[in-house]
């Protein structure tokens, strides 16, 4: 699939402010039930504000992935069938609880109606991510994101990045919490290298469609494209199949991986082992982690295949064969030319 | 409920392409155009196609067959690319089963045609709207045209006659008899869409010729003797 960089924009930009959010306002819950874990009002008045221009701008910079960003707004009326209209109304819902939670914060408001809004916004922020996330999981025609590990994966970003930002926020505030986002920050970068490891190694393991399949054939015939009725690209073959990307992902997944999970994984275990608590570290870790999963959605993307990509022949080879007496799942030969 | 469609017989398509380019010269100047192209006389000519035509070849040398594939909108009776649409621009009509594309509402977002396992629907760069097969919905319902002549226009123009147009649910229509004479079926059964669009598979012809043509009193027979026997 042709990665949208509008798209991986908004994830990043959602992922932040959501996952900032979180653990911004998971310090405020806390004390609830009489923790001293509240941040000082500057801290959480500057993390509310990146949090809403980030979703600010990234809804912005997702519209440009549409043809009419116009009328974007009418997203909103396939709510109760469409994953895309859900993430548009709960993101927008969203970031008007941040404002109101922010406002409340700011102006000091009763502390019920502060924590309803930030309740509220925390709830809409998660859906939010759920949408997104369901967006990719429930196409069944893209057999890679056809799985729970695309949600798991996403939902562990939002955390991966909200805890490391806010590990760097913390240390400027409340350096005693340190050791707890540390600790948070392991603990999910860890479980994103599990998820993407085990995504990649499904990868191998799906069962996919053939050829004899798509057009309905039986098995054992040998199929060969000899003509797609175009002289050039079409707008099938060039969404579906970003044959650019193909060439470059094995030079770019390996890259992402070390920016999403070894370079963190590294500087958080040096930091904590060591008990060496440096600024420096954090934002590395931080910015690694931005710059990794990046890298990480474009190859989210490129590995992605559609399964019309069997019509043209541009899909993951493999087949059948006849074999004892029963159809046997082999590797056969689907040739463009 | 009725469900329009086509029937494409595999036997007779000879792969011309006649199809696919009056159904672009149509739709282009119709209700539901433009088709927009893109350096359509130059290096890299591209445009929205409403129907490719995919050409396939089958078995191993010597023992192949090359078949034609005429690919549009199956307008599925389980459309994917419906439920999936955030502002119901894509919508199948119940009266008629026929899936369209609303462009006022239609907000260019691709996800449908993401959602749809045939590669039917195709963005147009130039309108920023998703579009697709129509079944030529402004021909098949205009009274101002004969009644032969509501068709699609794919259907109109196959020089070999290999397309069908009507109601595949009703009993008494052509296509829903040669679906079932002729076992008609569809593209990717196991994606649950339930495609409207059927194909109808190649068939092996085979000449029987007649043992009474071999007789001597036949003049057929004889006029072979006497050419084999003229020629040497």
């Amino acid at each position: 699939m042709h990665p949208p960089l509008s798209l991986i924009w908004f994830f990043l930009t959602a992922g932040v402010s959501i996952g900032l959010f979180t653990f911004t306002y998971f310090m405020e819950f806390l004390t609830l039930f009489d923790k001293n874990t509240a941040m000082p009002k500057q801290a959480v008045l500057i993390s509310l504000v990146i949090s809403l221009v980030l979703i600010g701008l990234g809804a912005i910079g997702a519209s440009f992935h549409l043809g009419h960003k116009l009328r974007a707004w009418k997203a909103i009326r396939r709510f109760h069938t469409s994953w895309l209209s859900r993430e548009a109304v709960f993101s927008g819902a969203y970031g008007f609880l941040l404002l109101l939670y922010g406002l409340s914060y700011y102006f000091n408001l009763s502390m019920p109606i502060q924590h309803f809004f930030g309740i509220v916004a925390f709830i809409l922020g998660w859906l939010s991510a759920l949408s997104t996330a369901m967006i990719y999981a429930s196409n069944r025609f893209v057999l890679e994101w056809y799985t729970s590990l695309t949600v798991l994966y996403y939902l562990n970003m939002y955390l991966m990045l909200g805890s490391s930002a806010f590990l760097a926020l913390t240390f400027h505030y409340r350096a005693e919490f340190i050791g707890i986002y540390l600790f948070l920050t392991f603990l999910f970068v860890s479980l994103g290298l599990a998820f993407r490891i085990a995504f990649n190694v499904r990868q191998f393991l799906i069962p996919r469609p053939t050829i004899n399949e798509a057009l309905n054939l039986p098995h054992n015939r040998p199929i060969k494209v000899l003509d797609t009725g175009t002289t050039t690209d079409n707008y099938c073959t060039t969404e579906f199949y970003y044959k650019k990307g193909k060439e470059l992902l094995n030079s770019v997944l390996p890259v992402a991986y070390i920016l999403t999970f070894v370079v963190p994984l590294f500087l958080i275990l040096y930091s904590w082992i060591t008990g060496n608590y440096n600024y420096t570290f954090y934002a590395l870790t931080f910015a690694s982690l931005l710059v990794g999963s990046l890298l990480e959605r474009w190859c989210f993307f490129v590995e992605g295949n559609h399964v019309q990509n069997l019509y043209y022949g541009l899909y993951p080879e493999e087949g059948y064969r006849l074999r004892k007496g029963y159809m046997e799942r082999k590797r056969t030969r689907i040739s463009l030319y | 409920m009725a469900q329009f469609a086509l029937v494409i017989d595999l036997n007779t398509c000879v792969g011309c392409h006649a199809c696919a380019t009056n159904c672009k010269e149509w739709n282009t100047q119709a209700a539901f155009g433009p088709l927009s192209d893109f350096d359509p006389y130059g290096r890299a000519p591209q445009g929205v196609w409403y129907n490719r035509i995919m050409s396939y070849e089958v078995g191993s040398y010597p023992d192949t067959q090359v078949f034609h594939l005429p690919k549009s909108c199956l307008h599925c009776q389980d459309a994917p690319c419906v439920p999936v649409c955030p502002t119901g621009a894509s919508y199948k009509r119940e009266q008629d089963g026929i899936v369209l594309v609303n462009y006022d509402d239609c907000i260019g977002c691709k996800l449908c045609s993401w959602s749809c396992p045939y590669g039917c629907r195709e963005f147009d760069e130039a309108d920023k709207v998703m579009k697709k097969c129509t079944l030529c919905i402004d021909r098949i319902y205009d009274e101002s045209l004969p009644p032969e002549h509501r068709k699609p226009a794919c259907v109109l123009t196959c020089p070999a006659r290999a397309r069908f147009f009507g109601d595949i649910e009703d009993p008494n229509s052509e296509v829903y008899r040669v679906i079932k004479e002729r076992n008609g079926f569809v593209l990717f059964p196991d994606m649950g869409t339930n495609p409207g669009n059927h194909y109808l598979p190649r068939t092996e012809t085979k000449v029987h010729v007649d043992e009474h043509l071999l007789k001597h009193d036949n003049p057929l027979f004889l006029e072979v003797l006497r050419r084999h026997h003229v020629g040497g």
